[in-house]
């Protein structure tokens, strides 16, 4: 503010200018920076980046070691980690076959989209007690639930706008598939809102304080789970990709660097709805909890149960096979909806007799 | 092939050669989003004209094409050719040499078993688990292959009068330690693939083969003992030592996928039954009979029925009294299970992500049905 | 609740299997030994040839030749790996065992003539570490009570 005083003080056109821009500059530098480096490197973009390179090279090293044989192993030392980045670059490297009778501008901006608007859910979730990138307040968990809404819209247009019959059946499973795992979730989250007493976010980790909300809501967490493996399209509910069935689904015309961005989209809806699935369960970014109270909060206990999330979800690659269609609309439906609506009834069970 | 006609919700959609989980066929399917209304196989892929071939070898040269026609269970088509062989030219084979083919038989048919386990596994994509754990107890048998004949695929172990050459030291004893592991490695499967509730949802009541409709299509191998009828051309017309070993016809009464990954399963167990029996018991004495490669076979037309993996198998031969054989007709199993498989559409409701889960259960090998 | 322990049971057994110790054979650093009646390249030895050509005759596919050597009066066998089977009928039908199997297979070639193996070059068998330059260790399988291993018998 002195500075500008003083510009202003000398009455010169360019002079004005200057000192405005450099007023500008040390303010950004000394106060407005710190939203900018989160929004670049923690918890935005670099996270999100890193996250999926990483998990891509632990899936295929781990997959490897549950099939009794090694991942990667030559590109980067004995643990293969150069691997990852030597496809991504491979990827750029290679061309992108556009057909002709596509629309090519949307062909083009579909699996862009379906892998970076997940992503802007990550600006709601609270990484430390100070630490919301959009601090929302009490809109906090209806916004993330509405920006993953939007997320089914984009592989059904992808599988519709790449003119190919096997798109097109990848598709309408999407369709199926996210309509039956929506309602479950939207359920068992509205029963953690109700036990905590407020949408925000921060509010429901605190409220967490003298026991995660697992132990009471069991049922909860378990179809809250399955819904997670559901709506980010993983195996074993990896229906719309079905390799075996369907060449690739609706990711099959896609080639070069538009193929890489629609596998990061699986990571990328990993990490959103694992990291919800965190906060509203497992206590967010709260250390132990050891005789009632909580021992630590910081961001590290965050990303160690983000961890072993990620790990649990790996695992159950190898373990289960894939459901057909008409069953997964069967567990969705038959199993997973009266199952939430319990844990509903449950929760406000105990919420009237004041037990919490 | 004629399109459909103007139902214009049905489409068309070509299972093809250029896909993850096709094989080496073509497999055209009509269907209206899930529900597939006709199957049609379009076989022929990988044609080499191995009859022909045939008749421009001798009868001996004629055991190494015969046996390229399936690589992982080649001694269950082998020796239905050396049979022929051995009654064209009329050699009584030694009691040892006919335990000693029984034993590669037996390990081929466990080769074959486990290679289709593993892509019924990968068919329903359960692949991480089970299909690389198959692919890794096979080691196991190929390693035994290998001390025995000298190959791991394609063995040509087999002469018109009895086998190449006997056991190497101490192999009885190594017969019996790949037994024990095999029998402590399918208590795995059987916990963490058969019972597994998924791949039960799967498996169950999809598919289903009735009796009558088995018989009428000409079904056979375990396709047709997964409906619970009890045929086995080793027990039908006994070959090699089938006769002296202690073994049983397995059948289910499911007539399911499932019905027929059990029938495969329960025939490993018996397989590892066989080869234990034959590693302790076989009688001593020679392994060849006496045979020149350059003598013409007699004139004759003589038919030999054996049991291969995926069900019967016949071959026709007729000499003439030169070297070569004039004519040798195959008739194998993979061409009769895929004239069921077309015809399963109309029998039973199959949706389009049945379809690789079924065609891994009637198992085909198109190599050996394009011959 | 049975159908509880029923969904949880495979995820019991098949998550031990993460560690447990992989079963590639390293190849080229590591190099499987194979057994003594393994069917690799052949080789031929010159003083017990006898000049019969059984072994052309009984070949199914026509490989073996005989031809002319310099310097020496009878025609010898030449094999042309482009079509030769391994087979093993004139290693089993030579009266004289001039035609044995080793345990070379590595014969890779750049152009297809050079896979035709003239006389003298088949009586040479080149050694393993000359064809495969970065082999370090010799290994070989056996069982175990869980699993098949590969163990090292011998640097190289």
């Amino acid at each position: 503010m002195i500075y500008t005083n003083i510009a202003l003080g000398t009455a010169s056109r360019t002079g004005q200018t200057l000192a405005g821009i450099m007023a500008w500059m040390i303010e950004f530098l000394t106060v407005n920076s710190k939203p900018i480096l989160q929004v670049l490197v923690l918890p935005g973009l670099a996270f999100t980046l890193v996250f999926a390179l990483v998990a891509v090279w632990f899936e295929r090293k781990f997959l490897a070691r549950a099939m009794l044989r090694v991942g990667p192993y030559y590109c980067g030392g004995r643990a293969g980690v150069l691997q990852v980045f030597a496809d991504f670059i491979k990827l750029f490297l290679k061309e992108m076959i556009i057909p002709d009778s596509v629309n090519w501008l949307f062909f083009a901006l579909m699996p862009i989209m379906v892998s970076f608007v997940p992503g802007l859910a990550l600006i709601l979730i609270p990484f430390d007690a100070n630490w919301v990138l959009w601090d929302i307040g009490s809109l906090g968990l209806p916004m993330f639930l509405a920006i993953m809404g939007i997320a089914p819209l984009m592989p059904i247009f992808a599988g519709w706008v790449s003119n190919n019959k096997y798109s097109f059946i990848g598709a309408w499973r999407v369709a199926y598939m996210y309509i039956s795992g929506e309602i479950p979730i939207v359920i068992c989250a509205a029963a953690v809102a109700i036990m905590a007493g407020s949408f925000n976010l921060v509010k429901i980790v605190e409220a967490q304080s003298n026991m995660i909300f697992a132990i009471p809501q069991f049922i909860g967490f378990i179809v809250f789970f399955i819904g997670v493996l559901i709506e980010s399209e993983r195996t074993p509910f990896d229906l719309p990709v079905a390799e075996t069935e369907l060449v690739f689904g609706w990711r099959t015309e896609f080639s070069g660097i538009l193929f890489g961005f629609t596998m990061m989209a699986e990571y990328v809806m990993l990490q959103a709805w694992s990291l919800l699935f965190i906060t509203l369960y497992l206590g967010g970014y709260s250390g132990p909890i050891i005789m009632g109270n909580v021992i630590g909060s910081h961001i590290f206990w965050l990303l160690a149960k983000f961890c072993a999330v990620v790990v649990f979800v790996i695992l159950l690659r190898c373990v289960f096979p894939r459901p057909r269609m008409d069953q997964m609309l069967k567990i969705g439906w038959s199993y997973l909806t009266p199952l939430a609506l319990l844990n509903l009834f449950i929760v406000l069970g105990l919420k009237m007799w004041g037990v919490f | 092939m004629p399109e459909p006609k103007i139902e214009s919700e049905i489409m068309r959609i070509s299972w093809g050669p250029q896909h993850p989980m096709s094989g080496q066929t073509r497999i055209l399917l009509d269907t209206d989003g899930e529900k597939v209304h006709k199957i049609i196989a379009d076989i022929g892929y990988t044609h080499r004209g191995i009859e022909k071939v045939l008749e421009n070898r001798t009868l001996i040269g004629g055991i190494i094409p015969i046996e390229r026609m399936n690589m992982v269970d080649s001694s269950n088509i082998g020796i239905g050719y050396v049979t022929a062989c051995d009654k064209t030219y009329g050699l009584e084979v030694p009691e040892r040499a006919q335990w000693i083919r029984s034993l590669i038989c037996e390990m081929g048919r466990i080769n074959s078993h486990l290679y289709a386990f593993g892509l019924q596994a990968e068919a329903t994509a359960y692949f991480p688990a089970v299909f690389l754990w198959t692919t890794i107890d096979r080691e196991v048998l190929l390693d035994l292959f290998e001390e025995l004949t000298g190959a791991r695929w394609s063995y040509n172990h087999f002469l018109p009068g009895g086998v190449f050459k006997d056991f190497p030291e101490g192999f009885e004893a190594k017969i019996l330690e790949a037994v024990q592991y095999l029998r402590r490695r399918f208590k795995d499967y059987w916990n963490a693939m058969i019972e597994n509730p998924m791949f039960e949802m799967r498996c169950d009541n999809v598919a289903i083969l009735e009796p009558k409709d088995a018989i009428r299509l000409g079904a056979t191998g375990p396709v047709l003992r997964g409906s619970g009828i009890p045929i086995d051309m080793r027990k039908e017309e006994p070959y090699a030592a089938y006769n002296s070993l202690d073994w049983e016809v397995i059948t289910e009464d499911a007539c399911d996928i499932m019905a027929r990954t059990k029938v495969r399963f329960h025939e490993i167990g018996q397989s590892l039954n066989m080869m234990e029996q034959i590693a302790k018991e076989i009688p001593e004495g020679e392994t060849r009979a006496r045979f020149s490669p350059f003598s013409r076979a007699p004139e004759g037309e003589h038919i030999t029925r054996v049991e291969n993996s995926r069900g019967e198998m016949s071959i026709h031969m007729w000499t003439d009294g030169t070297t070569n054989p004039y004519r040798v007709k195959i008739m194998p199993p993979s061409l009769r299970n895929m004239y069921v498989f077309e015809r399963l559409a109309e029998l039973s409701e199959i949706v389009v992500a049945d379809i690789p889960v079924v065609v891994n259960s009637i198992d085909p090998w198109y190599l050996d049905s394009d011959r | 609740m049975s159908w509880i322990i029923k969904l949880l049971k495979p995820i019991a057994i098949v998550a031990p299997y993460v560690l447990r110790n992989s079963q590639t054979v390293a190849y080229p650093t590591e190099r499987l030994i194979f057994k003594d009646r393994y069917r690799g390249r052949h080789q031929f030895f010159f003083e017990r040839c006898i000049n019969c050509s059984i072994c052309a005759r009984v070949c199914h596919s026509k490989t073996i030749t005989m031809v002319e050597v310099e310097g020496k009066e009878k025609t010898f066998p030449q094999i042309d790996y482009n079509t030769c089977s391994f087979c093993g009928y004139c290693v089993e039908f030579c009266p004289k065992q001039a035609l044995e199997f080793t345990d070379v297979i590595e014969m890779a070639v750049s152009d297809r003539s050079e896979l035709v193996y003239s006389p003298e070059q088949l009586s040479i068998v080149p050694k393993i570490k000359d064809l495969v330059p970065r082999m370090k260790r010799r290994v070989e399988s056996y069982l175990t009570d869980k699993e098949m291993k590969y163990r090292k018998v011998k640097d190289v």
